[in-house]
């Protein structure tokens, strides 16, 4: 069960870093291979029983994976270090506020088209 | 008779599987802190990383040695990159319903997310190699850091600050969501996944299945609308 879900999900990847060097360099082979994944479902209209182990297995275990890339942190403590305020001031801030604006605006948004649905 | 104590030692800190075993232990008491605390400054992600990066320097390894041996974990990120398009299809239903919001969020909160990083950044006087690591900051790694290095930033800092956004905004982003007063799970998925990228994504699913289905949804398109969009925005502007 796993393990057939696991061979689509690898195969999606393959194909999409095909396809990476073929046509689209601009986007990287695992976003290609989701596309196509998502593409395919779309014409399937379901998701299988092994697909879904697989993929619900392997992102209850996504925060894990990210931990190798986060641990590069250390490499550029020096670079970070000396434009350390403009740097982390700038990504907190950015981020606070882009956050904020993108939860009111969709919120904004869901309840308008909300409205409109009722007048309607 | 004398047994080889540094032998050992040396054998065991350049195994292979090292620095995936001192990944899975970080993380497993990562994991258990979370869950015993409930704090969100103690997300998994940011404790796991300091507790390897300091078994790291106390072992006297470098970056490049634990990547290497943590390659079993890394290999894994692309499948689970695909993995995304399952709960993507599964709330598709929704997402549908909601196909004019969604677009005009990503649109217009993807423009100010980046804009407001590059502008701060500059503001605050950094130089213009770490502004073009940064314009990416929003979005999953893998895109970030070849965004980067297609504007004339680096890559692997592109991937720090991508990494750092990602774990503010997870800690940041649920609390501060709620005290503006945004509680539509549909909305808080699409703002952590946007700006906050898979670390955002792991958070919303803690949230609710719906959530994290927006989120994956905007990170997957807020990173596509990224690597198409801002190398062509850089070209015309400069």
């Amino acid at each position: 069960m796993l393990l057939r879900g696991l061979s689509w999900l690898v195969l999606c990847q393959l194909l999409g870093s095909a396809l990476n060097v073929l046509l689209l360099p601009m986007l990287p082979g695992p976003i290609i291979g989701m596309l196509l994944l998502f593409g395919f479902l779309l014409l399937h209209g379901e998701v299988s029983e092994p697909l879904h182990v697989a993929a619900s297995s392997l992102l209850k275990y996504l925060p894990l994976l990210l931990v190798p890339p986060a641990v590069g942190v250390m490499v550029y403590a020096e670079a970070i270090v000396a434009d350390f305020w403009a740097v982390v001031g700038a990504l907190v801030l950015s981020l606070v506020l882009s956050v904020v604006f993108a939860g009111w605006m969709m919120q904004r948004l869901i309840e308008r088209q909300q409205r409109q649905r009722e007048d309607a | 008779m004398s047994l080889d104590w540094y032998g050992a030692w040396q054998a065991m800190t350049h195994h292979p599987l090292f620095g995936a075993g001192i990944t899975l232990g970080a993380y497993q008491l990562g994991v258990a802190a979370y869950e015993k605390t409930r704090w969100v400054f103690l997300q998994p992600v940011l404790l796991s990383m300091l507790i390897v990066i300091g078994v790291l320097l106390l072992c006297g390894l470098s970056f490049a040695d634990y990547k290497v041996s943590a390659e079993v974990l890394t290999l894994l990120l692309g499948p689970t990159t695909v993995a995304l398009a399952v709960p993507l299809f599964l709330n598709l239903r929704r997402i549908r319903q909601l196909f004019w919001p969604t677009v005009l969020t990503l649109l217009l909160a993807g423009v100010v997310a980046t804009l407001l990083g590059v502008a701060f950044a500059w503001l605050f006087g950094a130089e213009r190699i770490m502004l073009m690591s940064m314009a990416p900051k929003s979005v999953t790694s893998p895109i970030a850091m070849l965004v980067a290095s297609q504007i004339g930033g680096i890559a692997a800092l592109a991937a720090v600050f991508v990494m750092i956004t990602g774990v503010v905004g997870a800690i940041l982003g649920p609390s501060l969501l709620r005290r503006c007063g945004v509680h539509h799970h549909a909305a808080m998925g699409m703002a952590l996944g946007m700006t906050a990228h898979a670390v955002g994504t792991a958070r919303a699913m803690q949230e609710s299945e719906e959530c994290g289905a927006f989120a994956a949804l905007a990170m997957s398109l807020m990173g596509m609308v990224t690597a198409v969009l801002l190398p062509l925005a850089i070209v015309l502007l400069t």
